[in-house]
């Protein structure tokens, strides 16, 4: 038996309820069939009220084993250091968690808030929200850079908003069955399996990409092209597998016509959301992407462009997501 | 007479930042405080930002709900920038709200509701083992098939949006997709297979359409005697059980209700402005004040921050409304006790009270027989609640009631779907406006109020139905509906209240849907109180 805490703290949730959608394995499976014992889960625990606080303190002051602790939204430091913007049972959050963090063989951080801030720390940051072990990308965060749990690993990051459910279930299935030394981590602790391939490894909208073919508005628009070039897509610069390991098993945003907007990266969501930054690819001299695909500079990338416009076949130029 | 102050914390399953505090005197709970425990200031974030930065920003609100939040907030902004909206795009933002909902309907009963029907406190029922055999977490015959099953109308979700949760393809002026045939086709099968394994076969034993025939409780009671795989059904069991346990006579409530409404009738609002919404509903909007039916008017809102974690005592429509959070330890001193603003509405003739949202309500409003023809009429509710007024049981009732009649609704907007017609119609980004939109979250009322000014969001203000229905005392000192809900209930065994778990989670209240998430008594009081319960863990 492994025995699993998940716990939320600056959270919508999401990642709880994504992880619902799992299959091969759902969250049934991890507890019947992978032997995870799920000691308490905000939205599954049995335990109410002093009971389950009672099982929580045995699990911060070490009495009962854990092994997987698992954290789900920001560590709320807010107001003036002291946490009380977010309490639980009893005390603030960020006292449970560091405890917590010190006891537990391995530490995940599950979706943007717990890996890098997210939605909370935008501009002004209100509450004083932080990463577990990042903020936004500097190496840092609630826990600090040097923090290793028990088993001598740094803080495993899931980002996404919110994550998929296979990242988190292969991955507690990794551990699971012993395998938690395979999973190789990136420069911002996220495994590597899942996010070193792109957003737009897999996207339908490749071909068009290639010839430089954008999407021209929304809805019927989108039948054709691809969203880079106008509609803000951050594909091409973002680390996920969303078109690997499709979405509820059958779409992604960018298949379905939506822009990516980047949320396994650090600095999700980006430009703060600034006036004039929502859905629109944000460009220099009015013309050329402000953002380039990972590994190019803007010299390559427009000759490399229009020599793709030139060389476009006809049919990238119509519909092919046809009725 | 004993008296026993219990600090219950955390209580809310979904979101674990529900503490309830009590007060219990021989064994029957004589008063109640819920308090919602993190603040997160969404709203604040907001202020400045693009205006359509709220697509994005608030469905990360409440991951379970998140779709009901872009659907309230693209028509916000629809209402804001008076923009024209294809009767495709209105289909599919119906399918993908209806969906969310569905979801969420299974997925609520058997993994937040009805574990606790299997709590050692009803060992002495007769059919408390059948009870656990179906509803035990994680090994009971039910849950695993319900959960799985409930991740599929969400797949439909993902076929037009992409992915769920957390989709933001709802824009001003229509939808981003553009669905095929085969995306129309997939979806119909989907939901087909999920009518076939969850709702017919689990859940009602029998056909939708027998089910839609009940208009009454005694309906009701015919249906479920009529064969066995009526009373067998999960519907059946649940019925029976939840009588056999008492969950019909607790749990009441303040007795008023409240429906934003839903779903719109396409060619109805093509044209979207606060006005014109309620006539272009098809799940009506309506406040019904234990006696009868009054027209829904968002003007009448406001919120009270008396008992608060906020600044002052402020009442504000939200269009004027404010967010400015002070240090929950300052906010006790002055009677606050929650970071759930208290939403309160002017119901004619009566003035401005708490009222309770979600299923219940809706339904309670789908009772009014003054409807026209494109909206939904609907007594059974309604009239179960004449019978035995509100319960746990009765508002448990209510939502899966709606399982049916939803993926009725989804079904036939799906042939509705004109794959040559347009989806998206560009809109003219207005520098300045404000706009209203609002919309049934599964667990009810949810709606955003924008201010835009010089292209940028100038003020953002989003009433969750947490915040309805566990609001605190408003400057009246009018309990909320949640902390009515709690009073007379008997509690068995203090170590483990499972009677407030049920009422609190009858109210489905997902904690973290209070974006700006205190006090009747006085705050001394109520500060005696916290200490008691400190002092017991
Ligand atoms: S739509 Fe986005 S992910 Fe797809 S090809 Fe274009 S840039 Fe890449
Ligand atoms: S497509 Fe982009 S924004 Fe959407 S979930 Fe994947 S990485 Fe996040």
């Amino acid at each position: 038996m492994v025995s699993l805490l998940w716990l939320q703290g600056g959270a919508c949730s999401g990642n709880t309820i994504s992880l619902l959608n799992a299959e091969e394995p759902s969250i049934v499976d991890l507890v019947t069939d992978f032997g995870i014992d799920i000691v308490w889960h905000p939205s599954l625990g049995m335990e109410l009220g002093k009971n389950a606080q009672k099982l929580l303190y045995s699990l911060a002051r070490g009495e009962r084993p854990l092994d997987i602790f698992v954290y789900e939204g920001t560590v709320i430091m807010g107001p003036n250091g002291t946490g009380r913007f977010n309490m639980f049972a009893e005390r603030p959050m960020k006292d449970w968690v560091i405890e917590l963090a010190h006891q537990a063989q391995i530490v995940v951080a599950i979706g943007d808030c717990a890996a890098y801030g997210g939605i909370p720390v935008v501009d002004p940051n209100p509450v004083d929200s932080i990463g577990m072990q990042y903020f936004r990308r500097h190496k840092g965060g609630f826990l600090g850079a040097d923090f290793r749990s028990k088993m001598g690993l740094p803080v495993v990051n899931i980002p996404g908003c919110p994550v998929h459910p296979d990242w988190v279930t292969q991955i507690l299935v990794a551990i699971a069955t012993g395998r938690a030394g395979d999973i190789a981590l990136d420069d911002i602790g996220r495994p590597k399996t899942f996010f070193t391939t792109f957003t737009q490894t897999g996207c339908t909208r490749n071909q068009f990409f290639e010839w430089k073919q954008s999407a021209s508005e929304f809805g019927q628009g989108t039948r054709t092209g691809c969203l880079f070039y106008e509609l803000g897509c951050r594909g091409p610069m973002t680390r996920s597998s969303c078109n690997r390991i499709l979405w509820n098993r059958q779409s992604s945003k960018t298949r379905a016509g939506m822009p990516c907007l980047g949320c396994t990266e650090p600095e999700f969501p980006f430009y703060d959301l600034a006036p004039g930054t929502v859905f629109k690819t944000q460009k220099i001299s009015g013309s050329v992407p402000m953002d380039l695909p990972t590994g190019t500079d803007h010299a390559t990338y427009m000759a490399h462009a229009a020599m793709a416009r030139v060389a476009a076949p006809s049919w990238s130029k119509e519909d092919i997501f046809v009725v | 007479m004993a008296t026993l102050d219990l600090l219950v914390s955390p209580l809310g399953r979904v979101e674990g930042d529900l503490d309830l505090a009590v007060k219990i005197d021989d064994g029957v709970v004589s008063d109640a405080w819920t308090t919602a425990s993190m603040f997160r200031g969404f709203e604040i974030i907001l202020r400045g930002k693009d205006p359509q930065a709220g697509l994005i920003v608030t469905p990360r609100i409440c991951g379970i709900c998140g779709g009901s939040h872009l659907y309230k907030a693209v028509y916000a902004l629809d209402t804001a920038w008076k923009t024209e909206v294809p009767v495709n795009a209105t289909l599919v933002r119906n399918i993908a709200q209806a969906c969310e909902t569905i979801q969420s309907i299974p997925r609520w009963f058997y993994a937040l509701f009805a574990i606790d029907l299997t709590n050692k406190n009803y060992a002495k029922s007769p059919n408390y083992a059948e009870a656990v055999r179906r509803f035990a977490p994680f090994v009971g015959a039910c849950y695993e098939p319900a959960i799985v099953i409930s991740s599929k109308p969400v797949e439909i979700y993902a076929i037009f949006g992409g992915q769920w949760p957390h989709s933001s393809f709802m824009i001003p002026g229509g939808v981003m997709s553009a669905p095929s045939l085969s995306d129309v086709t997939r979806s119909i099968a989907i939901l087909d297979w999920w009518r076939e394994h969850w709702l017919e076969k689990m859940w009602l034993g029998g056909s939708v359409d027998r089910w839609l025939e009940n208009k009454t409780w005694d309906d009701v009671q015919t249906w479920m005697n009529e064969n066995k795989g009526h009373y067998e059904s999960d519907c059946g069991f649940f019925l029976r059980y939840a009588q056999e346990i008492g969950l019909d006579k607790f749990g009441q409530g303040v007795g008023r209700f409240l429906a934003p409404g839903t779903f719109f009738q396409p060619e109805l609002y093509t044209h979207p402005t606060i006005e014109g919404r309620n006539a272009a509903l098809i799940s009506r909007a309506g406040v019904y004040d234990g006696k009868t039916w009054h027209e829904f008017d968002q003007a009448r809102i406001k919120e009270d921050v008396t008992h608060s974690f906020y600044e002052g005592k402020k009442f504000l429509h939200p269009f004027e409304g404010v967010t400015e959070p002070i240090d929950p330890e300052e906010g006790r001193k002055h009677g606050k006790y929650t970071w759930s603003k208290s939403p309160r509405y002017d119901v004619p003739g009566i003035g401005y009270v708490p009222l309770e949202v979600g299923p219940l309500a809706r339904q309670i409003i789908a009772g009014n027989p003054n409807h026209a023809a494109h909206q939904n009429y609907d007594p059974l509710i309604y009239n179960c609640y004449q019978q035995m007024g509100p319960s746990v049981m009765l508002r448990a009732f209510a939502r899966m009631h709606e399982a049916a009649r939803y993926y009725k609704m989804v079904r036939q907007w799906l042939t509705e779907i004109k794959l040559h017609d347009r989806f998206y119609i560009k809109p003219v980004e207005r520098a300045e406006g404000q706009g209203f939109g609002a919309t049934e979250a599964a667990r009810g009322f949810l709606a955003d109020w924008i201010v835009l000014k010089d292209g940028k969001i100038a003020n953002y203000q989003v009433i969750t139905p947490t915040a309805w229905n566990v609001s605190p005392r408003d400057g009246q000192e009018n309990r909320g509906p949640m902390e009515s809900a709690f009073m007379g209930v008997n509690v068995a065994d203090a170590e483990d209240p499972v009677e407030l778990g049920h009422v609190a989670r009858s109210f489905d209240s997902c904690l973290v849907c209070t974006v700006h998430a205190y006090d009747g008594k006085s705050g001394a009081e109520l500060a005696e109180f916290q200490l008691n319960g400190n002092g017991s863990c």
